[in-house]
């Protein structure tokens, strides 16, 4: 399936792009789609551990299955204030 | 007619749902005497408030300087974040009436207030100090937003340390 992730922040820097879309097996996790990014983008490797990503801007654990049609967002611990 | 007690109850839980709550990611100037009298009600008597500010010079830990930060944020989800810290403060501090949570994004330079957390209450000793402490805490945590950091010497992304758990 299609989906469209949105980067943020260093993320945002690694990939080079505010969103990307790529073409998903059903039934990938978080984690999955996590590793598919790092070997898509080396450059995001650093982030590797620390990297989040929400899911209907809820954070999603890294066994969550990536739902049909599903907001996702990737991003480094916020730092705002 | 005398009015029963339970009419009056569900009055008094009506005026309590009327509190008002602002949350917002702008881009704007804050504007703290405008923000403070729209979470105002004629039952305040106190209001505790956090402004952090872009600060220039770092002394602490690392010490330098910084030209400007460069904040953005994933505004729907920011918002909805903070909204559920406004929610979160009201079950810690039933006591709190208003509640304005503004954190502002773009370049700003230093001494510019960076966000505002705002609570409300009939008195002072009712916790507000602590609610306002749990706002720019909590804010911190879990609020989607980013400051990059320019400084003379480069820049970089400043991230934080928490790994909120999932749906938190």
């Amino acid at each position: 399936m299609m989906i469209k992730i949105m980067f943020f922040a260093t993320l945002r820097d690694y990939v080079g792009a505010k969103t990307v879309e790529l073409e998903i097996p059903k039934d990938t996790t978080v984690a999955g789609l996590k590793e598919t990014l790092v070997k898509k983008y080396p450059k995001m490797i650093p982030a590797q551990n620390s990297m989040m990503a929400a899911i209907n801007r809820e954070f999603a654990a890294d066994e969550q299955v990536i739902p049909v049609d599903a907001e996702i967002a990737m991003f480094p611990p916020v730092s705002g204030g | 007619m005398q009015k029963s007690p339970c009419f009056l109850r569900s009055r008094v839980v009506e005026k309590i749902m009327a509190f008002p709550t602002i949350i917002s990611i702008t881009e704007k100037e804050l504007d703290l005497d405008a923000l403070l009298a729209s979470v105002t009600s004629s039952s305040d008597g106190a209001a505790a408030i956090f402004s952090g500010m872009v600060r220039g010079v770092t002394k602490r830990g690392d010490a330098h300087a910084t030209l400007y930060l460069e904040y953005e944020a994933y505004t729907p989800m920011a918002e909805a974040k903070m909204r559920q810290v406004a929610d979160e403060i009201r079950s810690r501090w039933p006591s709190v009436e208003g509640i304005a949570i503004v954190q502002r994004i773009g370049r700003l330079y230093p001494k510019t207030p960076t966000v505002l957390i705002v609570c409300t209450a009939a008195h002072r000793d009712t916790g507000v100090f602590e609610a306002a402490r749990y706002g720019i805490d909590r804010l911190k945590e879990i609020v989607p937003v980013w400051k990059k950091e320019v400084s003379p010497n480069g820049e970089f992304w400043v991230e934080g340390e928490y790994l909120p758990k999932p749906g938190e």
